[in-house]
């Protein structure tokens, strides 16, 4: 009864130069893939499941934290 | 009687062989001889003694299609030893286009090229419609060597206008492309680029990426009558999506015998499985016969960011991410206010922010005075005898927020796996974006780095091996008739370099597009003299009057 989680989430380089947010998913499947998200996205979703810093979405359940895309 | 003897340097081939002293000899334009003690002379004799003559490096992914118009050498790609370009990259090439589609094209560029709008209006008279006429309005001043793609985008934006922004396309629609597209491959396209990722300057997906499979098909199957290049633009933030673009190339390239590339492909350490799964992919495809090249390009990736914009460098603190997401004029205010700005500096940690800011470095370009261009921010705080975060905002605030800040290396950075994946002999040394995001970052110079940073410091490739991956290698996959080699009878491409200085300069920025508009441009290290088709463009760091650049002819 595993929900997809939210394995890491780390600060990378895009390929425009800005930074981007890369989250590390762990999916109900056990399958483990990552997402890169831009900087407007990145603080929607941080805001919207109230995670004061991108660290805070570790461990999180992955669809809560799509609620705020 | 050679029009050019180049005497006594270390000869390296391009086809992988082990360097040689040895002589080359140049008539009409082409390779004449090589070999030791040449005998005939030249009219012009350069000594290369201590100096590696190669040939001319390609650089298959640029998007040199507007600056061409006035700049036939491509500046500074040139001067990086860069002698045949590929513009036309992403699905959008300056041709074939109709005189009432031209502004839409334009959005589009701007958004990939940063160019100011004068680029566009100033610089040069729009001529043509067709490919053919747009190939004979670059042709006659470059000082480069060109094979241009045809973009996918820009024939949908023909055929089918407004529309291409909108919808899938009808049979009689698709018809329409082929036979434009054949007219553009018989007038020298060497292929056809198209995207999955790029978006105009209103964010809309380029026209591309309206296109259903059947189109891409129909497409390929003129490709196929050629036997030219796709080059696609793949979703290369999801490993598992680029794969699947693989699988999609590799059909292609069986079904209609094509040969294709996509790129980018980055490594990160966020990611680390994501080179080893794309080349793991990319090798069962070949061994099926499958002509799939992922392009990787040698730089580093870096973070830049200024206060103008909330960006994810400050991802992990909550303070600073509030104040940077208000409106301008109230982050202003705020960053103004002592109490918030005391709060922000205690926020990032006792150390001021040495550790997370003290390293990063000034870019010029928008506000920032001169002297500071350049310098680290832990230099600069030191020097104003504060901590590096006061610092970060006190100079922000000096300059209305136009200064930009580099966190250098912030992806495709290890060196330790990089130079591996660019050995690795399925992947293909590109993707440089040469002429585009103009005012983000420079994108010049990726050869240099090849040789300073893979070959002499961390010895991932041999001399030998890396001028085998800028010149032969993309020569014979793009299909670039008798170029990429020193070889009689091939074209007298030729770089001579020094191995142990070859570089690329800092970033720096210059304001030398049309209208006063910036770009940020590396300056060359260690290259010595570049030759296009047997004449001398460039030398002991300055560019002649030669405009033998051609458009390249195609096996
Ligand atoms: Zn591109």
């Amino acid at each position: 009864m595993s929900e997809a989680v939210v394995l890491a989430a780390d600060i990378a380089a895009g390929h425009d130069g800005d930074a981007e947010l890369v989250v590390t998913v762990r999916y109900e499947n056990g399958v483990v893939g990552v997402v890169s998200l831009d900087a407007d996205c990145a603080f929607d979703i941080m805001q919207s499941c109230g995670a004061a810093s991108s660290a805070d979405l570790v461990g999180r359940s992955w669809h809560e934290v799509l609620k705020g895309v | 009687m050679y029009d050019i003897l180049i005497k006594n340097g270390l000869v390296i081939d391009g086809a992988g062989t082990k360097a040689v002293l040895s002589d080359v000899g140049i008539k009409d334009g082409k390779i004449l001889a090589i070999g030791e003690n040449l005998k005939d002379g030249g009219q012009q004799v350069l000594d290369a003694a201590g100096l590696v003559v190669s040939p001319g490096f390609i650089d298959p992914h640029t998007h040199f299609d507007v600056q061409l118009l006035w700049d036939g050498a491509a500046k500074p790609a040139l001067e990086h030893g860069v002698t045949s370009i590929i513009p036309g990259n992403c699905s959008l090439s300056l041709a074939p286009l109709k005189a009432e589609d031209r502004k839409t094209l334009i959005g589009m560029f701007q958004q990939i090229e940063e160019l100011p709008p004068a680029a566009f209006t100033d610089a040069f008279e729009w001529t043509w419609e067709t490919f053919s006429d747009y190939r004979a309005a670059i042709e006659g001043d470059l000082s480069v060597n060109v094979a241009p793609l045809v973009g996918h985008s820009v024939i949908r934006l023909w055929v089918m206008g407004a529309d291409a922004q909108q919808r899938a396309a009808r049979p009689d629609e698709i018809e329409a492309m082929q036979d434009l597209l054949r007219d553009c491959l018989n007038a020298g396209a060497v292929g056809l680029s198209t995207s999955f990722v790029d978006v105009d300057e209103n964010a809309r997906p380029v026209p591309s990426r309206f296109a259903q499979f059947q189109e891409l098909d129909a497409l390929c199957a003129v490709l196929g009558e050629f036997g030219r290049m796709l080059q696609i633009v793949p979703e290369f933030y999801d490993t598992d999506i680029t794969i699947a673009r693989i699988d999609q190339l590799a059909e292609l390239s069986l079904k209609h015998k094509i040969p294709t590339t996509l790129s980018p492909v980055f490594d990160n350490r966020q990611s680390p499985n994501n080179v080893p799964r794309t080349l793991a992919r990319i090798e069962e495809q070949t061994a099926r016969g499958a002509r799939v090249w992922p392009q990787m390009q040698t730089r580093p990736i870096d973070i830049s960011f200024s206060l103008l914009r909330p960006s994810l460098f400050f991802a992990r603190l909550p303070s600073w991410v509030k104040i940077l997401r208000l409106p301008v004029t109230e982050r202003i205010s705020a960053l103004r206010d002592p109490a918030t700005a005391d709060k922000l500096v205690a926020d990032v940690g006792e150390d001021g922010g040495e550790r997370l800011m003290g390293r990063l470095i000034v870019r010029g370009g928008g506000e920032a005075p001169e002297h500071l261009v350049g310098r680290t921010l832990g230099d600069i705080a030191a020097e104003r005898g504060e901590v590096p975060a006061r610092a970060l905002i006190t100079l922000s605030l000096e300059n209305d927020l136009e200064i930009a800040f580099l966190a250098a290396n912030g992806g495709h950075d290890s060196t330790d796996r990089i130079g591996p994946m660019l050995a690795n002999p399925l992947v293909h040394i590109g993707a440089s974006d040469g002429g585009a995001h103009l005012t983000s970052f420079s994108t010049y110079g990726d050869t240099g780095y090849l040789f300073s940073e893979f070959v002499r410091k961390s010895g991932a490739l041999t001399l030998e091996h890396a001028v085998q991956k800028i010149t032969s290698e993309p020569a014979e996959i793009w299909g670039l008739k008798d170029r990429g080699m020193l070889k009689t009878g091939y074209a007298a491409d030729v770089v001579i370099f020094d191995p142990s200085t070859i570089d690329r300069g800092i970033e720096r920025p210059v304001f030398d597009m049309p209208g006063g508009g910036m770009r940020y441009v590396r300056d060359s290290i260690g290259v010595d003299t570049v030759l296009v088709n047997g004449q001398i463009a460039w030398a002991k760091g300055a560019y002649t009057n030669a405009q033998t650049g051609q458009i390249c002819a195609l096996a």
